[in-house]
Protein backbone atom coordinates (compact mmCIF):
# COMPACT_ATOMS: atom_id res chain seq x y z
CA UNK A 1 0.00 0.00 0.00
CA UNK A 2 1.72 3.35 -1.36
CA UNK A 3 0.58 6.20 1.12
CA UNK A 4 -0.64 9.28 -0.14
CA UNK A 5 1.87 12.12 -1.16
CA UNK A 6 1.85 14.97 1.29
CA UNK A 7 2.34 18.92 0.69
CA UNK A 8 2.60 21.27 3.39
CA UNK A 9 1.97 24.39 1.21
CA UNK A 10 0.61 26.64 3.79
CA UNK A 11 1.83 26.46 7.57
CA UNK A 12 -0.02 27.93 9.83
CA UNK A 13 -3.13 29.22 7.20
CA UNK A 14 -5.48 27.01 6.01
CA UNK A 15 -6.25 26.38 2.36
CA UNK A 16 -9.48 27.35 1.43
CA UNK A 17 -9.43 25.63 -2.16
CA UNK A 18 -7.42 24.35 -4.21
CA UNK A 19 -7.24 23.67 -8.42
CA UNK A 20 -5.00 21.73 -10.99
CA UNK A 21 -4.05 22.82 -14.34
CA UNK A 22 -4.58 20.08 -17.18
CA UNK A 23 -1.16 18.18 -16.84
CA UNK A 24 -0.85 18.38 -13.21
CA UNK A 25 2.57 20.41 -13.17
CA UNK A 26 0.34 23.35 -11.32
CA UNK A 27 -1.18 24.11 -8.75
CA UNK A 28 -3.72 27.13 -7.92
CA UNK A 29 -4.75 27.53 -4.50
CA UNK A 30 -5.86 30.55 -2.09
CA UNK A 31 -4.69 30.73 1.06
CA UNK A 32 -7.14 31.95 3.15
CA UNK A 33 -6.48 35.07 2.15
CA UNK A 34 -7.53 37.84 -1.07
CA UNK A 35 -4.31 36.01 -3.12
CA UNK A 36 -4.44 33.12 -5.64
CA UNK A 37 -1.03 31.60 -5.26
CA UNK A 38 0.31 29.05 -8.33
CA UNK A 39 2.46 26.39 -7.37
CA UNK A 40 4.73 24.72 -9.73
CA UNK A 41 5.72 21.17 -9.18
CA UNK A 42 9.56 21.05 -8.79
CA UNK A 43 12.24 18.65 -10.10
CA UNK A 44 12.70 17.46 -6.39
CA UNK A 45 8.85 16.93 -6.51
CA UNK A 46 8.42 19.84 -3.67
CA UNK A 47 6.07 22.81 -4.56
CA UNK A 48 7.24 26.42 -5.66
CA UNK A 49 5.52 29.39 -5.66
CA UNK A 50 5.62 30.65 -9.35
CA UNK A 51 3.14 33.58 -9.37
CA UNK A 52 0.66 35.51 -7.03
CA UNK A 53 -2.42 36.62 -8.34
CA UNK A 54 -3.42 39.67 -6.19
CA UNK A 55 -6.71 41.12 -8.03
CA UNK A 56 -9.53 40.23 -5.31
CA UNK A 57 -10.21 42.58 -2.38
CA UNK A 58 -11.86 39.81 0.18
CA UNK A 59 -10.96 36.23 0.55
CA UNK A 60 -11.06 33.96 -2.22
CA UNK A 61 -13.89 31.48 -1.90
CA UNK A 62 -13.45 29.58 -5.02
CA UNK A 63 -10.75 28.35 -7.61
CA UNK A 64 -11.69 26.38 -10.94
CA UNK A 65 -8.99 25.62 -13.70
CA UNK A 66 -10.20 24.77 -17.03
CA UNK A 67 -8.13 21.70 -18.06
CA UNK A 68 -8.56 22.64 -22.19
CA UNK A 69 -8.66 26.16 -22.39
CA UNK A 70 -5.90 26.70 -19.50
CA UNK A 71 -8.19 29.44 -18.03
CA UNK A 72 -8.95 30.19 -14.51
CA UNK A 73 -11.23 31.30 -12.75
CA UNK A 74 -12.00 32.68 -9.35
CA UNK A 75 -14.72 34.16 -7.06
CA UNK A 76 -14.43 35.69 -3.72
CA UNK A 77 -16.33 37.05 -1.11
CA UNK A 78 -15.60 40.91 -3.00
CA UNK A 79 -18.37 39.79 -5.21
CA UNK A 80 -16.57 40.00 -8.32
CA UNK A 81 -15.43 36.62 -10.45
CA UNK A 82 -12.04 37.36 -12.65
CA UNK A 83 -11.11 35.47 -15.71
CA UNK A 84 -7.38 34.47 -15.99
CA UNK A 85 -5.96 34.43 -19.42
CA UNK A 86 -1.79 33.50 -19.98
CA UNK A 87 -0.52 35.70 -21.31
CA UNK A 88 2.43 34.04 -22.59
CA UNK A 89 4.41 37.19 -24.35
CA UNK A 90 4.21 38.58 -20.93
CA UNK A 91 4.60 35.42 -18.73
CA UNK A 92 1.88 36.63 -16.27
CA UNK A 93 -2.03 35.78 -15.81
CA UNK A 94 -4.10 38.32 -17.30
CA UNK A 95 -7.55 38.70 -15.15
CA UNK A 96 -10.47 39.95 -17.04
CA UNK A 97 -13.83 40.72 -14.72
CA UNK A 98 -17.00 39.06 -14.81
CA UNK A 99 -20.15 41.08 -14.54
CA UNK A 100 -21.63 39.35 -11.74
CA UNK A 101 -24.59 41.16 -10.38
CA UNK A 102 -24.54 40.05 -7.25
CA UNK A 103 -25.26 41.97 -4.13
CA UNK A 104 -23.20 39.15 -1.15
CA UNK A 105 -20.30 37.23 -1.50
CA UNK A 106 -19.76 35.04 -4.07
CA UNK A 107 -19.36 31.22 -2.65
CA UNK A 108 -18.70 29.13 -5.49
CA UNK A 109 -17.36 28.94 -8.95
CA UNK A 110 -16.87 26.37 -11.73
CA UNK A 111 -16.16 25.69 -15.15
CA UNK A 112 -19.07 24.14 -17.36
CA UNK A 113 -17.73 20.76 -19.07
CA UNK A 114 -16.58 22.38 -22.36
CA UNK A 115 -15.24 25.86 -20.71
CA UNK A 116 -17.28 28.05 -22.68
CA UNK A 117 -19.62 29.07 -19.46
CA UNK A 118 -18.99 29.01 -16.07
CA UNK A 119 -21.34 29.00 -12.79
CA UNK A 120 -20.99 31.44 -9.65
CA UNK A 121 -22.79 30.45 -6.42
CA UNK A 122 -23.52 32.99 -4.42
CA UNK A 123 -25.01 34.72 -0.92
CA UNK A 124 -27.34 36.52 -3.03
CA UNK A 125 -30.02 33.64 -2.98
CA UNK A 126 -28.80 33.43 -6.92
CA UNK A 127 -26.34 31.63 -9.74
CA UNK A 128 -24.71 33.78 -12.06
CA UNK A 129 -24.22 31.48 -15.42
CA UNK A 130 -21.32 33.17 -17.12
CA UNK A 131 -20.32 33.28 -21.39
CA UNK A 132 -18.44 35.04 -23.38
CA UNK A 133 -20.07 37.63 -25.24
CA UNK A 134 -18.04 38.04 -28.48
CA UNK A 135 -19.09 41.83 -29.80
CA UNK A 136 -18.93 43.02 -25.97
CA UNK A 137 -15.50 41.18 -25.79
CA UNK A 138 -16.70 40.87 -21.55
CA UNK A 139 -17.72 37.91 -20.01
CA UNK A 140 -21.76 38.73 -18.85
CA UNK A 141 -24.09 36.37 -16.68
CA UNK A 142 -27.49 35.32 -16.61
CA UNK A 143 -29.29 34.97 -13.25
CA UNK A 144 -31.04 31.55 -11.96
CA UNK A 145 -33.08 33.08 -9.14
CA UNK A 146 -36.12 30.84 -8.31
CA UNK A 147 -36.99 28.94 -6.13
CA UNK A 148 -33.51 29.63 -4.26
CA UNK A 149 -34.24 30.99 -0.79
CA UNK A 150 -31.02 30.60 0.54
CA UNK A 151 -27.20 30.67 -0.02
CA UNK A 152 -25.69 28.48 -2.69
CA UNK A 153 -22.87 26.74 -1.67
CA UNK A 154 -22.22 24.79 -4.73
CA UNK A 155 -23.04 24.18 -7.93
CA UNK A 156 -21.38 20.89 -10.55
CA UNK A 157 -22.76 21.00 -14.16
CA UNK A 158 -24.20 17.77 -15.88
CA UNK A 159 -21.48 16.19 -18.06
CA UNK A 160 -23.02 17.86 -21.16
CA UNK A 161 -22.72 21.04 -20.40
CA UNK A 162 -26.49 22.23 -20.15
CA UNK A 163 -27.83 21.30 -16.50
CA UNK A 164 -26.47 22.65 -13.27
CA UNK A 165 -26.92 20.74 -9.76
CA UNK A 166 -26.69 23.68 -6.63
CA UNK A 167 -27.12 23.04 -3.54
CA UNK A 168 -28.26 25.45 -0.75
CA UNK A 169 -28.54 26.38 3.18
CA UNK A 170 -32.27 26.07 2.39
CA UNK A 171 -31.53 22.19 2.85
CA UNK A 172 -32.85 21.87 -0.82
CA UNK A 173 -30.26 20.50 -3.58
CA UNK A 174 -31.82 21.12 -6.91
CA UNK A 175 -30.79 20.94 -10.70
CA UNK A 176 -31.62 23.91 -13.01
CA UNK A 177 -31.17 24.42 -16.64
CA UNK A 178 -28.16 26.75 -17.30
CA UNK A 179 -29.25 26.64 -20.95
CA UNK A 180 -27.83 29.83 -22.94
CA UNK A 181 -29.16 30.43 -26.45
CA UNK A 182 -26.34 31.15 -29.05
CA UNK A 183 -23.37 28.76 -26.90
CA UNK A 184 -25.47 25.74 -26.40
CA UNK A 185 -27.49 23.40 -28.65
CA UNK A 186 -30.68 22.11 -27.52
CA UNK A 187 -30.36 18.16 -25.84
CA UNK A 188 -33.05 16.05 -24.58
CA UNK A 189 -32.54 14.42 -21.16
CA UNK A 190 -35.69 12.33 -20.50
CA UNK A 191 -34.54 11.34 -17.18
CA UNK A 192 -34.58 15.65 -15.94
CA UNK A 193 -38.21 16.57 -17.62
CA UNK A 194 -38.92 18.02 -20.94
CA UNK A 195 -37.84 21.48 -22.20
CA UNK A 196 -34.99 23.01 -21.09
CA UNK A 197 -35.50 26.72 -21.16
CA UNK A 198 -32.65 28.77 -18.74
CA UNK A 199 -33.69 28.64 -15.43
CA UNK A 200 -35.94 25.62 -15.78
CA UNK A 201 -36.19 23.57 -12.45
CA UNK A 202 -35.39 19.91 -13.39
CA UNK A 203 -35.76 18.81 -9.96
CA UNK A 204 -35.78 19.54 -6.13
CA UNK A 205 -34.57 17.53 -3.27
CA UNK A 206 -34.47 17.64 0.80
CA UNK A 207 -33.04 15.53 2.84
CA UNK A 208 -35.42 14.25 5.55
CA UNK A 209 -33.86 15.74 8.42
CA UNK A 210 -33.10 18.84 6.94
CA UNK A 211 -29.25 20.30 7.32
CA UNK A 212 -27.47 22.86 5.22
CA UNK A 213 -26.10 21.08 1.72
CA UNK A 214 -22.21 21.87 1.45
CA UNK A 215 -21.74 19.92 -1.97
CA UNK A 216 -23.39 18.52 -4.95
CA UNK A 217 -21.74 16.49 -7.48
CA UNK A 218 -23.18 14.84 -10.97
CA UNK A 219 -22.15 11.57 -11.71
CA UNK A 220 -19.83 10.66 -14.73
CA UNK A 221 -23.16 9.98 -16.60
CA UNK A 222 -25.26 13.07 -15.71
CA UNK A 223 -28.15 10.33 -14.40
CA UNK A 224 -27.43 10.64 -10.99
CA UNK A 225 -26.87 13.82 -8.55
CA UNK A 226 -25.32 13.52 -5.06
CA UNK A 227 -25.08 16.16 -2.44
CA UNK A 228 -23.70 15.84 1.32
CA UNK A 229 -25.57 17.74 3.80
CA UNK A 230 -24.97 18.52 7.77
CA UNK A 231 -26.40 16.02 8.85
CA UNK A 232 -24.18 13.62 8.57
CA UNK A 233 -25.94 12.01 5.40
CA UNK A 234 -24.99 11.92 1.49
CA UNK A 235 -27.95 11.75 -0.59
CA UNK A 236 -28.55 10.48 -4.35
CA UNK A 237 -31.18 11.23 -6.41
CA UNK A 238 -31.78 9.55 -10.06
CA UNK A 239 -33.86 11.79 -12.19
CA UNK A 240 -36.24 14.16 -11.48
CA UNK A 241 -39.16 11.90 -10.16
CA UNK A 242 -37.72 9.03 -8.47
CA UNK A 243 -37.36 9.52 -4.57
CA UNK A 244 -33.76 10.62 -3.27
CA UNK A 245 -31.86 7.83 -1.30
CA UNK A 246 -30.63 8.44 2.06
CA UNK A 247 -27.50 7.48 3.20
CA UNK A 248 -26.83 8.59 7.02
CA UNK A 249 -23.13 7.54 7.84
CA UNK A 250 -21.71 7.49 11.60
CA UNK A 251 -19.07 10.43 10.84
CA UNK A 252 -18.91 14.66 10.95
CA UNK A 253 -20.62 16.10 8.23
CA UNK A 254 -18.86 15.84 4.83
CA UNK A 255 -18.07 19.35 3.36
CA UNK A 256 -17.22 18.48 -0.37
CA UNK A 257 -17.36 15.08 -2.52
CA UNK A 258 -16.87 13.63 -6.13
CA UNK A 259 -18.16 10.72 -8.48
CA UNK A 260 -15.10 9.02 -8.42
CA UNK A 261 -17.00 6.72 -10.92
CA UNK A 262 -20.26 5.66 -11.59
CA UNK A 263 -21.34 4.26 -8.62
CA UNK A 264 -18.86 5.17 -6.19
CA UNK A 265 -17.81 8.77 -4.11
CA UNK A 266 -15.68 10.54 -2.51
CA UNK A 267 -16.51 12.56 0.30
CA UNK A 268 -14.10 14.62 2.66
CA UNK A 269 -14.94 17.13 5.74
CA UNK A 270 -14.52 17.59 9.43
CA UNK A 271 -13.55 14.04 9.90
CA UNK A 272 -10.35 14.90 8.43
CA UNK A 273 -10.68 11.97 6.65
CA UNK A 274 -11.68 10.57 2.59
CA UNK A 275 -14.79 8.57 3.37
CA UNK A 276 -15.91 6.24 0.07
CA UNK A 277 -19.35 5.12 -0.66
CA UNK A 278 -19.94 2.45 -2.94
CA UNK A 279 -22.51 0.78 -5.49
CA UNK A 280 -23.41 -2.58 -4.53
CA UNK A 281 -25.98 -4.33 -6.59
CA UNK A 282 -28.86 -1.68 -6.32
CA UNK A 283 -27.97 -0.47 -2.63
CA UNK A 284 -25.44 2.48 -1.78
CA UNK A 285 -23.13 1.09 1.10
CA UNK A 286 -20.63 3.44 2.95
CA UNK A 287 -17.39 1.65 2.27
CA UNK A 288 -15.74 3.93 5.31
CA UNK A 289 -12.62 5.81 6.20
CA UNK A 290 -9.70 5.69 3.19
CA UNK A 291 -7.04 7.28 5.70
CA UNK A 292 -7.29 4.63 8.88
CA UNK A 293 -4.66 6.85 10.39
CA UNK A 294 -1.60 5.14 12.12
CA UNK A 295 -1.06 4.82 15.68
CA UNK A 296 1.37 6.78 16.76
CA UNK A 297 4.51 4.89 18.77
CA UNK A 298 4.16 5.84 22.65
CA UNK A 299 7.18 7.34 23.60
CA UNK A 300 8.87 5.55 26.00
CA UNK A 301 7.51 6.26 29.31
CA UNK A 302 10.25 6.53 32.22
CA UNK A 303 9.25 6.85 36.02
CA UNK A 304 11.10 10.02 35.85
CA UNK A 305 9.21 11.56 32.95
CA UNK A 306 5.66 10.09 34.22
CA UNK A 307 6.47 12.41 37.52
CA UNK A 308 7.80 15.19 35.82
CA UNK A 309 4.58 15.70 33.56
CA UNK A 310 2.34 15.02 36.93
CA UNK A 311 4.26 18.12 38.11
CA UNK A 312 3.88 20.62 35.21
CA UNK A 313 0.77 19.59 33.75
CA UNK A 314 -1.33 17.28 36.81
CA UNK A 315 -1.25 14.38 33.39
CA UNK A 316 0.75 10.99 33.68
CA UNK A 317 0.65 11.04 29.57
CA UNK A 318 1.67 13.83 27.34
CA UNK A 319 -1.55 14.81 25.78
CA UNK A 320 -1.92 13.58 22.18
CA UNK A 321 -2.41 16.64 19.81
CA UNK A 322 -1.33 15.44 16.77
CA UNK A 323 -4.34 13.26 15.17
CA UNK A 324 -3.64 9.90 13.58
CA UNK A 325 -4.99 10.90 10.13
CA UNK A 326 -2.79 12.63 7.39
CA UNK A 327 -4.51 15.60 7.44
CA UNK A 328 -4.87 17.62 10.74
CA UNK A 329 -7.94 19.24 10.62
CA UNK A 330 -11.12 19.81 8.05
CA UNK A 331 -11.22 18.81 5.03
CA UNK A 332 -12.44 21.76 2.93
CA UNK A 333 -11.72 20.65 -1.12
CA UNK A 334 -11.51 17.47 -2.92
CA UNK A 335 -10.98 16.77 -6.39
CA UNK A 336 -10.65 14.20 -9.05
CA UNK A 337 -6.11 13.84 -9.71
CA UNK A 338 -5.73 11.43 -12.30
CA UNK A 339 -8.02 8.91 -14.51
CA UNK A 340 -11.18 9.81 -16.38
CA UNK A 341 -14.31 10.82 -14.81
CA UNK A 342 -15.47 7.23 -14.98
CA UNK A 343 -12.68 6.01 -13.24
CA UNK A 344 -11.12 8.45 -11.07
CA UNK A 345 -8.07 6.58 -10.48
CA UNK A 346 -6.05 9.04 -7.79
CA UNK A 347 -7.71 12.30 -6.04
CA UNK A 348 -6.62 15.60 -4.44
CA UNK A 349 -7.48 17.22 -0.99
CA UNK A 350 -6.96 20.44 0.73
CA UNK A 351 -7.67 21.63 4.16
CA UNK A 352 -7.80 23.35 6.88
CA UNK A 353 -4.47 22.17 7.91
CA UNK A 354 -2.57 23.96 4.88
CA UNK A 355 -1.42 20.84 3.59
CA UNK A 356 -2.32 19.24 -0.12
CA UNK A 357 -2.72 15.49 -0.13
CA UNK A 358 -2.70 13.23 -2.99
CA UNK A 359 -4.23 10.09 -2.46
CA UNK A 360 -4.54 6.80 -4.86
CA UNK A 361 -7.77 5.38 -4.77
CA UNK A 362 -6.89 1.41 -4.92
CA UNK A 363 -4.05 1.87 -2.28
CA UNK A 364 -5.86 3.71 0.20
CA UNK A 365 -7.38 0.55 1.58
CA UNK A 366 -10.26 -0.46 -2.12
CA UNK A 367 -7.62 -2.64 -3.52
CA UNK A 368 -9.26 -5.88 -1.89
CA UNK A 369 -12.74 -4.70 -3.17
CA UNK A 370 -14.47 -5.61 -6.20
CA UNK A 371 -16.61 -2.73 -7.63
CA UNK B 1 -43.09 56.07 11.22
CA UNK B 2 -44.89 53.70 8.81
CA UNK B 3 -41.90 51.62 9.69
CA UNK B 4 -42.37 50.93 13.16
CA UNK B 5 -45.72 49.39 12.56
CA UNK B 6 -44.03 46.69 10.02
CA UNK B 7 -44.82 42.81 10.62
CA UNK B 8 -41.50 41.89 10.90
CA UNK B 9 -42.50 38.35 11.08
CA UNK B 10 -43.85 38.45 7.56
CA UNK B 11 -40.28 39.01 6.39
CA UNK B 12 -38.81 36.00 8.48
CA UNK B 13 -37.54 33.25 5.95
CA UNK B 14 -36.67 31.27 8.74
CA UNK B 15 -39.95 30.66 9.47
CA UNK B 16 -41.22 29.76 6.04
CA UNK B 17 -38.22 26.89 6.59
CA UNK B 18 -40.15 25.66 9.76
CA UNK B 19 -43.64 25.39 8.71
CA UNK B 20 -42.63 23.97 5.32
CA UNK B 21 -40.22 20.99 7.08
CA UNK B 22 -43.02 20.50 9.95
CA UNK B 23 -45.74 19.77 7.19
CA UNK B 24 -44.12 18.54 4.38
CA UNK B 25 -42.71 14.71 6.51
CA UNK B 26 -46.49 14.03 7.57
CA UNK B 27 -47.91 13.65 11.48
CA UNK B 28 -46.61 16.84 12.62
CA UNK B 29 -50.13 18.76 12.46
CA UNK B 30 -51.49 18.35 15.77
CA UNK B 31 -54.69 16.21 14.98
CA UNK B 32 -56.66 13.79 16.81
CA UNK B 33 -54.97 11.46 15.48
CA UNK B 34 -51.91 11.94 16.24
CA UNK B 35 -53.02 12.17 19.74
CA UNK B 36 -54.78 8.75 19.68
CA UNK B 37 -51.59 7.20 18.04
CA UNK B 38 -49.69 8.78 21.08
CA UNK B 39 -51.88 7.23 23.66
CA UNK B 40 -52.54 3.75 22.11
CA UNK B 41 -48.42 3.59 21.57
CA UNK B 42 -48.11 4.74 25.24
CA UNK B 43 -50.59 1.49 26.70
CA UNK B 44 -48.74 -1.20 24.42
CA UNK B 45 -45.50 -0.12 25.27
CA UNK B 46 -46.70 -0.41 28.94
CA UNK B 47 -48.34 -3.38 28.38
CA UNK B 48 -44.51 -4.69 26.93
CA UNK B 49 -42.97 -3.45 29.96
CA UNK B 50 -45.42 -5.31 32.77
CA UNK B 51 -44.44 -8.57 30.82
CA UNK B 52 -40.82 -7.24 30.93
CA UNK B 53 -39.88 -7.50 27.03
CA UNK B 54 -37.53 -4.28 27.56
CA UNK B 55 -36.47 -4.87 23.84
CA UNK B 56 -39.60 -4.36 22.02
CA UNK B 57 -40.98 -1.98 24.54
CA UNK B 58 -38.28 0.04 23.33
CA UNK B 59 -39.07 -0.03 19.43
CA UNK B 60 -42.43 0.05 19.95
CA UNK B 61 -41.98 3.35 21.77
CA UNK B 62 -39.44 4.63 18.97
CA UNK B 63 -42.30 4.33 16.35
CA UNK B 64 -43.26 7.21 14.42
CA UNK B 65 -42.45 9.89 17.05
CA UNK B 66 -44.96 12.89 16.75
CA UNK B 67 -42.28 16.06 15.31
CA UNK B 68 -43.19 19.55 14.91
CA UNK B 69 -43.63 22.69 17.18
CA UNK B 70 -47.16 23.01 17.71
CA UNK B 71 -47.71 19.52 19.18
CA UNK B 72 -45.81 20.46 22.29
CA UNK B 73 -48.20 18.45 24.83
CA UNK B 74 -48.39 14.91 22.63
CA UNK B 75 -44.31 15.37 22.60
CA UNK B 76 -44.36 15.60 25.96
CA UNK B 77 -46.50 12.64 26.66
CA UNK B 78 -44.50 10.37 24.00
CA UNK B 79 -42.03 11.66 25.69
CA UNK B 80 -42.82 9.77 29.06
CA UNK B 81 -43.04 6.90 26.82
CA UNK B 82 -39.43 6.19 25.71
CA UNK B 83 -38.72 7.28 28.74
CA UNK B 84 -40.13 4.99 31.01
CA UNK B 85 -39.04 2.39 28.15
CA UNK B 86 -36.00 3.66 28.43
CA UNK B 87 -35.85 3.10 31.94
CA UNK B 88 -36.59 0.06 32.36
CA UNK B 89 -33.79 -1.62 30.26
CA UNK B 90 -31.06 -3.28 32.59
CA UNK B 91 -28.13 -1.97 32.08
CA UNK B 92 -26.67 -5.10 30.66
CA UNK B 93 -29.19 -4.87 28.14
CA UNK B 94 -28.61 -1.57 26.74
CA UNK B 95 -26.31 -2.41 24.16
CA UNK B 96 -28.19 -5.65 22.68
CA UNK B 97 -31.36 -3.25 22.27
CA UNK B 98 -29.26 -0.23 20.32
CA UNK B 99 -28.08 -3.50 18.05
CA UNK B 100 -31.01 -4.45 17.73
CA UNK B 101 -32.47 -1.17 15.98
CA UNK B 102 -32.03 0.07 12.65
CA UNK B 103 -30.23 3.25 11.98
CA UNK B 104 -33.10 5.42 11.81
CA UNK B 105 -34.45 4.18 14.70
CA UNK B 106 -30.99 4.87 16.45
CA UNK B 107 -31.72 8.31 15.35
CA UNK B 108 -34.92 8.76 16.85
CA UNK B 109 -33.26 7.04 20.21
CA UNK B 110 -30.55 9.78 20.13
CA UNK B 111 -33.21 12.63 19.88
CA UNK B 112 -35.51 11.37 22.75
CA UNK B 113 -32.01 10.74 24.77
CA UNK B 114 -31.14 14.80 24.37
CA UNK B 115 -35.04 15.30 24.66
CA UNK B 116 -34.78 13.39 28.07
CA UNK B 117 -31.54 15.05 29.12
CA UNK B 118 -32.84 18.73 27.83
CA UNK B 119 -35.65 18.28 31.55
CA UNK B 120 -33.67 16.90 34.36
CA UNK B 121 -35.92 16.76 36.48
CA UNK B 122 -37.98 14.87 35.13
CA UNK B 123 -35.48 12.26 33.52
CA UNK B 124 -32.89 10.24 35.19
CA UNK B 125 -29.84 11.66 33.43
CA UNK B 126 -27.65 8.78 34.81
CA UNK B 127 -29.85 6.22 32.49
CA UNK B 128 -30.11 8.79 29.82
CA UNK B 129 -25.98 8.86 29.76
CA UNK B 130 -25.76 5.25 30.11
CA UNK B 131 -28.11 4.74 26.98
CA UNK B 132 -26.27 8.03 24.93
CA UNK B 133 -22.99 5.62 25.28
CA UNK B 134 -23.95 2.94 23.88
CA UNK B 135 -25.79 4.69 20.54
CA UNK B 136 -22.70 6.75 20.64
CA UNK B 137 -20.78 3.06 19.91
CA UNK B 138 -23.42 2.22 17.35
CA UNK B 139 -24.31 4.99 15.21
CA UNK B 140 -20.97 7.39 15.45
CA UNK B 141 -20.76 10.81 16.04
CA UNK B 142 -23.25 10.68 12.89
CA UNK B 143 -26.35 10.12 14.87
CA UNK B 144 -25.58 13.38 17.13
CA UNK B 145 -25.17 15.80 14.52
CA UNK B 146 -28.19 14.48 12.78
CA UNK B 147 -30.14 15.46 15.81
CA UNK B 148 -28.36 18.66 16.22
CA UNK B 149 -29.09 19.57 12.50
CA UNK B 150 -32.92 17.98 12.28
CA UNK B 151 -35.98 20.72 12.62
CA UNK B 152 -38.43 17.56 13.74
CA UNK B 153 -37.96 18.08 17.79
CA UNK B 154 -39.18 15.38 19.44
Amino acid sequence: MSSPEVFQLAIGTPITCHAFNKDRTQVAVSPNNNDVEIYQKGKTGGWELLHTLAKHDKLVTSIDWAPNTNRLVTCSQDRNAYVWDWDASQSKWEPNLCLLRINRAATFVQWSPKENKFAVASGARLISVCYFEEENNWWVSKHIKKPIRSTITSVAWHPDNILLAAGSTDMKARVFSAYIKGVDSPKAYPLWGEKFPFNTLCGEFGSEGGGWVHSVAFSPSGDYVAWASHDSTIMIAHGRDNPAIQIPFGGLPLVSLIFASETSIVGVGHDCTPFLFVLRGQQWEVIGKLDQGTKKAASSSSAFKMFQQMDSRAQQQNPEVELNTTHQNTITCVRPYAGTPENVTKFSTSGVDGKLVIWDLLASGMAGLKI
Amino acid sequence: MSHRKIDVDKFDDEDAFVDENATAQGSTAVSAQTEADVDARATEVRNYLSRGDTGAAVVKALENPPAGREVTTVKDKNTATVMAALAAAKSGDILNIVKSLDSKQVDILMKYIYRGMASPELYNSAVLLAWHEKATEVAGLGSIVRVLTDRRTV
